[in-house]
């Protein structure tokens, strides 16, 4: 490894000794090890203004994005505000790249979160900064690909279906292949929105038994697999499916795609009549979703129980559940054209006579914007 | 420039990946040199120690997600390059340190893109011609 090159950074340059990645990633390690409020000034500044560790430390949180995202969110924004007042890290496209990253990073789990007015301003500081990047085709796929997710949550499935091939060519050409599933798993998703379970298993199929997937990505197409199939009617296969989804998932730790398998086979049990097991997979969804602090789709899932128990003539339960939730819904305007829906279900609430009608209405608007 | 080829320990424990990073740079660094020195007119010394700068910043640049292997990411590094060259270049010229003739000036005046594409095809004949006489 040569010393450190002393001419670029015009006029003037501090020279640093820069390290292998496997010393950059301990540090990174070590400082992410320190909870946020128990670091000093200094110490982000030593991490933050040296490039191997900067870029060890996004690498870090970008595998930590899935089972900690709220975690994610706050140390990638608070890199960016850092990188965005300092002076400039690294040499050549490389603030450009840091700094995108520190952004997309934060848009992408604040997407995951639920903030999605937040995670669009987040993409779009991302894609200025990437603009400038030697090579941006990857990361402004990646960006392309976050938007799109967005527009799965805010319910525009045809102008998903509409930009995605583009998208997953992109990734094609680019030789990403877990990315490029990806996409067809969220196109999988859209089809099925859409009511084409049939064209959506059939874009999953060829992929699902890829030995080049992450656990965690192929447990996740397997439970979409398993969804599919319980739409059409097939609970043998989607039980099958589900199986291999949790043996995926069991070297996976908590994460948004092992609390999507729970409420899936939750929601294959109540179809069949079988509340009382359908209430016990949901509620460790739940219970998943509340430790990643994914609270919007805690929120989803407490009004699909309160539904269940409303069945069951378990009416003050239900309530319960819907007062926890309507605070989160009412604040990330989780369904702004469901207003009326949900003050007729506050009102109800309030009466003790809890509106099935109502509540089945919001959680269609919910539904259509899960 | 010396990328240290030297039997220490560190060099024993190298990673694969970066060794692939070290030798895909170490086989165009005759070219590096050659656009630094000949096409930029950068002294010798300069160049050496804008070559370690652009190791460095190669080495990251292959660690960046998406990016494919250091092979396939040789024409971003002869971009990298005469950017690194004609930022240089400029900052000198600019202050007042040195003056530069037309040849130079002309190339200056280009994108960097467009001169590395000039590079690289040279590149692909050095290959090429490396190839045909194995």
């Amino acid at each position: 490894m040569p010393d450190t090159g002393r001419l670029l950074s015009f006029p003037s340059k501090a020279c640093r000794v820069v390290l292998k990645p496997a010393e950059a990633l301990e540090l990174a390690e070590d400082f992410l090890a320190v909870p946020p409020q128990g670091r000093s000034d200094e110490q982000r500044s030593e991490a933050f203004s040296n490039p191997d560790v900067l870029l060890a430390l996004l690498g870090s949180l970008e595998r930590m994005r899935d089972t900690s995202p709220r975690v994610v969110f706050q140390e990638a924004s608070t890199i960016y505000e850092w990188l965005k007042h300092a002076a400039p890290v690294g040499v050549f496209d490389e603030r450009d790249y840091f700094v995108g990253q520190s952004a997309y990073l934060a848009g992408s789990t604040a997407r995951l979160l639920g903030f999605t007015e937040e995670a669009s301003r987040w993409l779009d500081r991302a894609e200025s900064h990437f603009r400038h990047v030697l090579n941006p085709a990857p990361s402004m796929a990646n960006v392309a690909y976050a938007r799109l997710s967005l527009a799965f949550q805010a319910g525009r499935h045809m102008e998903l279906l509409e930009l995605m091939p583009s998208i997953r060519l992109s990734f094609e050409r680019l030789g990403m292949g877990e990315e490029t599933a990806k996409c067809l798993l969220l196109e999988a998703m859209t089809l099925k929105k859409l009511g084409k379970a049939p064209e959506a298993l059939s874009l999953l199929d060829p992929i699902q038994a890829s030995s080049v997937l992450s656990a965690s990505l192929k447990g996740r197409i397997l439970s979409e697999v398993g969804d599919l199939h319980q739409l059409e009617d097939r609970f043998e296969e989607a039980m099958s499916a589900y199986q291999l989804a949790l043996e995926s998932f069991e070297t996976v730790e908590v994460s948004p795609g092992r609390a999507d398998l729970k409420a899936f086979v939750g929601e294959a049990y109540r179809i069949r009549g079988k509340s009382d097991f359908a209430l016990q997979a949901i509620r460790a969804a739940v219970a998943d979703y509340l430790e990643l602090g994914l609270e919007n789709r805690v929120a989803y899932l407490r009004m699909y129980i309160a539904d269940i128990l409303l069945s069951l003539d378990r009416p003050r339960e239900a309530e319960w559940e819907i007062l926890a939730a309507l605070p989160t819904i009412e604040e990330q305007k989780m369904v702004p054209e469901g207003f009326a829906a949900v003050a007729l279900l506050k009102e109800s609430v309030r009466r003790r006579k809890t509106d099935p009608n109502a509540l089945r209405e919001l959680r269609e608007h919910l539904q259509a914007s899960k | 420039m010396e990328i240290s080829d030297e039997t220490g320990p560190a060099v024993h424990q190298e990673d694969p990946f970066e060794k692939e990073i070290r030798v895909v740079f170490q086989d165009t660094l005759g070219l590096i040199h050659i656009a630094l020195v000949a096409h930029y007119g950068l002294e010798e010394t300069e160049a050496t120690e804008l070559e370690k700068d652009l190791y460095v910043w190669f080495v990251r640049f292959c660690m960046r997600p998406g990016n494919r292997s250091p092979k396939e990411a040789r024409p971003f590094l002869l971009v990298a390059c005469c950017q690194f060259a004609r930022e240089y270049q400029r900052y000198i010229v600019g202050t007042g340190m040195r003056e530069t003739n037309d040849k130079v000036k002309r190339l200056l005046d280009r994108e960097p893109a467009d001169v590395a594409r000039d590079f690289s095809k040279s590149l692909e004949l050095l290959n090429y011609r490396q190839h045909s006489d194995a």
